[in-house]
């Protein structure tokens, strides 16, 4: 299989890149909408 | 007031600001003749090869001079708080802008004229005879430095780092007039020379795209 | 959780689900479907993906001006979040292009790079846009913020064929001894629908990453109205309670 490893290499980094990027994005926003419901449970308590 | 005017005015100002001090200036002259002077020793060109490779060292001497040097143009005023005082004028914010391009233009002018003369004595590259022409292509070019390099003090002159803000953004997208302005450059330094039309219209529409681009955006630049 | 956010919730699931199962037959269809190349073998397919990381890199940015020319205009907040959303997963489809690029030329051609003019041109894309994320990550201020991204945004748009015109004029009088390929000139009708369909599998995907993006900014600006909220209720409490007292 000629250049198989360029091909593996370069799928690889197309997905890694990818994936970098969006499990970054989805910790934030996972994060973020904790962080809400924490808020909204103070307000809900304060009242 | 008309937009002219106004910058006039605003332009008679900035003159008369830099000539006071003429830090500024001197300062852009000095940095850009050591490019020139490091580039000897960086290659040591004989003097076809500084036919050559000439052009591409003087633009971008030309461009990161300018970019350090574009910089007090609107961070000036901020210290001061003068901006707000321009601002509240009865003065539209394109004339300022205007006003500001054209002094920044006029420091740039006075640069390159004193470059381009130490070039072609250093090098022993004679340029009198494709001395109007040259002016063309000095003008084009250095107009559409001048245009972005001064929105982009505008916009670097409210971010942090600004003096290495300005560079940062102004450098890429000046990308196709440092090709362009090379390679009208060099065509006046072939044998026998001849100025290539499609790149000095090339650098004319770089001016308009941006200095229309300025024109309807300068309102966000300048406000509050 | 309340009901409307299950719901969107259900609906993303789906719309994820059906992006990983065009991606996946994508993914198929490049490697086992499309015919191998004459002369390059196996590494051509990454073509594929190559491409439509390219087109998908352009959209976003296409729609980044959008945001930025909508935000000038109106100043809503929204416009800021899917501009900076937008210019990031440029961003990153810029980074996948010019990373697969040279990791597909160099077996092919021996060179890692070639100043084309379309590699150029992306090279210079990637730095104007990164510049936008820089510019923006020294104002601290939202508005100012917005707005001078913005203005900058389609400065470096306006850029973009400026660029590529003057690379493309470049290289008539300076050529390169190696042409990067690429050129659809006489592609395989079975190769352009594979490619086609790439497309179209990496556009969801870009879709989707910008979406979740824009919402981590719209999250943002919830979680801070809300904490503003209860900052000022908590003030509010400890003046009451300085009045109640005697």
């Amino acid at each position: 299989m000629k250049n198989f490893n360029s091909l593996f290499a370069a799928w690889t980094a197309v997905w890694a890149i990818f994936f970098l990027y969006e499990v970054s994005v989805a910790r934030r926003v996972s994060r973020l909408r904790e962080e809400i419901e924490r808020l909204k449970q103070q307000l809900r308590e304060g009242s | 007031m008309t937009t002219a005017r106004a910058a006039a005015i605003i332009l008679g100002k900035e003159l008369r600001l830099e000539f006071r001090t003429r830090e500024l200036l001197t300062a852009t002259v000095v940095f850009a003749l050591t490019v020139l002077v490091l580039f000897n020793f960086a290659f040591d060109p004989t003097a076809a090869d500084a036919r050559r490779i000439g052009p591409g060292l003087l633009w971008i001497a030309f461009l990161f001079s300018g970019s350090l040097m574009l910089n007090p143009s609107f961070a000036r005023e901020r210290s001061n708080d003068t901006l707000d005082a321009l601002r509240m004028a009865p003065v539209s914010a394109f004339a300022i802008l205007l006003g500001k391009m054209l002094a920044n233009f006029i420091f740039m002018a006075l640069a390159e004229v004193i470059l381009v003369l130490v070039f072609s004595v250093l090098y022993n590259v004679p340029l009198a005879g494709v001395a109007g022409r040259l002016v063309l292509v000095l003008v084009l070019g250095t107009a559409g430095l001048v245009i972005t390099g001064t929105v982009f003090s505008a916009i670097s002159a409210h971010a942090r780092m600004r003096e290495l803000l300005l560079p940062l953004l102004l450098l890429p997208i000046l990308a196709p007039l440092l090709i362009a302005a090379v390679e009208a450059t060099a065509s006046l330094l072939t044998d026998p020379p001849a100025l290539d039309r499609t790149w000095v219209t090339f650098l004319a529409g770089f001016d308009i795209v941006f200095l229309t681009a300025s024109w309807l955006l300068c309102d966000f630049l300048v406000e509050e | 959780m309340p009901a409307e956010h299950s719901n969107s919730m259900a609906g993303r699931m789906a719309a994820t689900l059906f992006i990983a199962a065009l991606v996946m037959c994508a993914g198929y269809a490049a490697l086992f479907i499309a015919p191998e190349e004459a002369t390059m073998g196996l590494i051509q397919r990454i073509f594929y993906f190559h491409v439509a990381a390219w087109s998908s890199m352009f959209i976003a940015f296409y729609i980044a001006v959008f945001a930025n020319i909508a935000y000038l205009i109106t100043r809503r907040a929204k416009f800021d979040w899917l501009g900076l959303a937008s210019v990031e997963v440029g961003v990153m489809c810029c980074t996948i292009g010019l990373v697969t690029g040279p990791i597909w030329a160099h077996p092919v051609w021996g060179v890692w790079w070639t100043w084309d003019a379309r590699l150029a041109t992306t090279f210079i894309l990637w730095l104007l846009y990164i510049s936008y994320l820089l510019l923006r990550g020294l104002v601290d201020e939202p508005q100012r913020r917005a707005m001078l991204s913005a203005v900058f945004g389609i400065f470096a748009f306006l850029d973009v064929p400026l660029v590529y015109v003057s690379n493309r004029l470049w290289r008539t009088t300076h050529p390169q001894p190696v042409i990067l390929g690429g050129d659809k000139s006489g592609l395989d009708p079975t190769m352009g629908k594979v490619l086609g369909f790439c497309i179209f599998a990496i556009l969801g995907v870009m879709i989707l990453v910008l979406l979740d993006r824009y919402r981590v900014e719209k999250l943002r600006h919830d979680f801070d109205e809300l904490r503003f909220e209860v900052e000022s209720r908590a003030a509010d409490a400890q003046s009451n309670l300085a009045k109640a007292k005697p």
